[in-house]
């Protein structure tokens, strides 16, 4: 990983920016779920920043939750029961899968945070479910101004959501990166920035990372690969992996991870919660909404088509959690209607670094042209 | 093993239940009727008031578990590249769909529309959306809130009635139902005003009668057997709204009145255990097993989440109710739960993890912590997913159980 980055990446590891905000007396609010509308928080002045935890075992986790869950709730258990993330003001999380609604009930069972919010998610995408999550938004922020005893100002709101906005461009400029021939930056540089995005404020990240983008397109790029992938998954931010399949010839030049493009893609049209709403219940890569005529999972094939298309992916590595609901459901039907060779990985955790490298550099020989 | 252990007799209650309802799909599905698929704690009566061919994934694969063919059916789904930790329902129906000649006979019929809702788990939405795929049909989607301790006061644990619920959450879900009769109208014509009544009318009854009946579970001693209560949660979830629900309710009523002002039990108490989790279909003789050396189950608080007080008077708040059980809620609402296991008066509690099911095994250990800490009550959790027996080898359970039972006399 190359400095500027590993700069980005201690910023997650260390929490380094959170303690700053604690020293100037914000509170921050931990998020169990990538589709919270963060603005609302930021809005309020308050941090809003996604909970993670990277344990190696989460022993204290599977003794209050099952160890089949996904990898993501178990270390996010982990973290709060060994007492992690006791900078948290609260955490609010989102119905947008049970593990998400039920790690949320039993982090508020078991750590008690002083504020906590579930953010109530329409399954479907019509007039009145549009209506109703603008006012569940509006719920959302009312609770959160009574628990900072502060007035909720909407000229705010829409600062917050442009920038926001500034930081799903500036995003967007990142991702373009992939696209070269020669692609200016690695899966782990890019994951690496987007935790650290994920632990800071946007703007503090904007500025230390709008400069980014134009001295990279300075730089020759990687041209050492067999094959472009594309990553499917979740609550993916492992580096490990991601440096082993770059290291066996893949070049990652797309996502659709909730961690990075399931994060940032899509932008706030508008002002409001109206606005918010829209935006928040048209998340296409991960969110179980959809249209009722519709399904969410052709939704998020069509995420998938449209991002390698637009950085020339040739094939897919699905990231499957074996404790992911989500992916439990849906990797079958990205398998079988990508007309592109996919590689599955079921992931444990802790990896089996040797056994994966075994599979991906299979991968690579049968489909790497080379 | 028979000796100690009288159960209600309610079999030949249900094998006349099933019979009625078998006819009554045979007969619509002879007129042509529409089939849809729904799931639990969709809202049974409007299948009635619409004439629809109702069939359950859950209650299908439930099926296949008690016949012995549900491992199969799990690992054509596993071979089809579906997770592994993922509804038992789920799998087994996925292996339905995809091989059918190693389902149990009757198969579901094919569906030409499907329902979907979270009323209790996101994976119902989730499995609605394959099954729809599969079969390319139209799906319609029932938003319920989860509730949590701002959006809903102090819900009865058996009748989900409560003291207040958030109007804005409400609202939107009777909305959503309004939707749901709409989608319904327009799949099989507009339904019949005095019907609606008539349907709910029974469905109020019926309600009230499972409610007594779950009531007189918790007498000492404990009347009857899970063995036949756990059956119960077809009539709640799925055909609650029809004649022979009503009919069999009514029975099974008097059947336990009697037993329990004779003071007669399953068995001879000697200890009373609350019972959770979704019921292992395939080893139903777990409970028997517990029941004929006098552990018997007053509480099964997987049959209670099924319940609800139907009211005819309004039929979309019924609805709703459906939806407040404390499986739908944050885990601070668990004091219905330690109310019911106090007014039954619990010496232990078996609790029965199933894997691949969020829903009730995540809220498992904080159950089992809050019976411990408010009524000093010991729990055993088993890992027990409803349809794989391979998880849980009776023998292996029946060692433990009897461990248990040791410890807690």
């Amino acid at each position: 990983m190359r400095e500027p980055f590993k700069i980005f990446y201690s910023i997650f590891q260390e929490r380094s920016k959170l303690k700053e905000y604690r020293n100037e007396g914000k509170k921050i609010f931990g998020t169990m779920c990538n589709n919270v509308p963060e603005e609302i928080i930021h809005a309020f002045d308050a941090i809003p920043i996604r909970m993670f935890g990277n344990y190696g075992n989460t022993n204290l986790a599977n003794s209050k939750i099952p160890s089949w869950t996904c990898n993501y709730a178990r270390n996010v258990m982990e973290g709060g029961l060994r007492g992690d993330f006791s900078f948290v003001d609260g955490v609010v999380s989102a119905t947008t899968d049970d593990t998400k609604i039920h790690l949320f009930s039993a982090y508020r069972f078991y750590m008690k945070p002083e504020f906590s919010y579930l953010v109530q998610f329409p399954y479907v995408r019509d007039e009145v479910s549009e209506r109703f999550f603008a006012k569940e938004l509006e719920r959302f922020t009312k609770h959160l101004s009574s628990f900072l005893s502060a007035e909720f100002d909407e000229e705010r709101l829409s600062t917050s959501i442009d920038t926001y906005n500034r930081y799903r461009d500036l995003c967007h400029e990142f991702e373009r990166l992939r696209a070269h021939e020669k692609p200016k930056i690695r899966a782990d540089e890019f994951i690496a920035l987007m935790l650290a995005s994920l632990s800071m404020l946007k703007e503090d990240f904007i500025s230390m990372a709008e400069k980014l983008p134009e001295m990279l397109k300075e730089h020759d790029g990687f041209s050492d690969y067999k094959i472009r992938v594309h990553l499917s998954g979740t609550d993916f931010y492992n580096l490990t992996l991601l440096r082993l399949i770059e290291e066996s010839g893949m070049v990652v030049v797309s996502d659709d991870l909730c961690t990075s493009a399931g994060y940032f893609t899509g932008n706030v049209r508008g002002k409001g919660f109206n606005a918010l709403a829209q935006r928040y219940s048209g998340c296409t890569a991960c969110v179980m909404t959809s249209g009722n005529t519709e399904l969410s999972v052709e939704e998020r094939l069509e995420f998938i088509r449209k991002k390698m298309k637009e950085n020339r992916a040739e094939a897919i590595v699905l990231l499957k959690d074996r404790g992911c609901e989500v992916c439990g459901h849906q990797c079958p039907w990205i398998v079988r209607e990508m007309d592109v060779p996919v590689l599955v990985l079921d992931l444990d955790f802790p990896l089996s670094i040797e056994q994966y490298r075994t599979r991906i550099e299979a991968f690579v020989e049968a489909h790497g042209g080379g | 093993m028979k000796k100690n252990w009288t159960p209600l007799g309610y079999k030949n209650l249900y094998r006349e239940l099933f019979k009625k309802h078998l006819d009554r799909q045979n007969e619509l599905l002879k007129n042509s009727r529409p089939v849809g698929w729904f799931f639990s704690f969709h809202p049974s009566e409007l299948t009635y008031i619409f004439d629809v061919v109702p069939a359950f994934p859950e209650q299908y694969s439930a099926y296949c578990a008690a016949r012995g063919s549900s491992v199969d059916l799990i690992d054509t789904s596993i071979s089809s590249g579906y997770g592994h930790f993922l509804c038992d329902y789920f799998k087994t129906t996925i292996g339905m769909i995809e091989t059918p000649e190693k389902a149990t006979p009757p198969l579901m019929p094919k569906p030409d529309f499907i329902v979907s809702s979270r009323a209790l788990c996101v994976a119902h939405h989730e499995m609605a959306e394959v099954f729809a795929r599969y079969h390319r049909i139209p799906k319609y989607t029932v938003n319920y809130p989860y509730w949590t301790t701002d959006s809903l006061k102090n819900p009865d644990e058996l009748t989900k009635e409560a003291e207040w619920a958030d109007e804005l959450y409400v609202e939107y879900t009777v909305e959503s139902l309004k939707g749901l009769v709409d989608f319904l109208s327009g799949i099989a014509g507009e339904a019949d005003e005095e019907k609606f009544k008539e349907v709910f009318r029974k469905s109020e009854k019926t309600s009230e009668l499972l409610i007594k009946i779950l009531n007189l579970m918790m007498s000492k001693p404990t009347p009857g057997s899970q063995r036949e209560i756990s059956d119960l949660v077809f009539i709640a979830f799925f055909v609650l709204g029809s004649d022979y629900a009503l009919e069999f309710c009514e029975n099974a009523y008097e059947i336990i009145k009697e037993r329990v002002k004779k003071r007669e039990g399953v068995s001879e108490e000697k200890h009373r255990l609350l019972t959770f989790g979704i019921v292992p279909w395939h080893s139903l003789q777990i409970y028997q097993y517990c029941e004929s050396m006098g552990a018997n189950f007053p509480v099964n608080l997987y049959v209670n989440a099924s319940v609800h007080k139907a009211d005819s008077s309004d039929p979309y708040l019924s609805m709703v109710r459906r939806s407040m059980h404390f499986t739908n809620s944050s885990y601070e609402m668990l004091d219905g739960v330690i109310k019911t296991a106090k007014k039954a008066d619990i010496n232990g509690a078996l609790l029965l993890e199933n894997t691949g099911c969020r829903i009730t095994s995540m809220i498992i250990r904080p159950l089992a912590e809050r019976l411990g800490e408010d009524l000093g009550v010991q729990s055993l959790i088993l890992e027990a997913p409803q349809c794989d027996p391979r998880v849980m080898p009776m023998e292996r359970a029946k060692t433990q159980i009897d461990a248990f039972l040791e410890s807690i006399s």
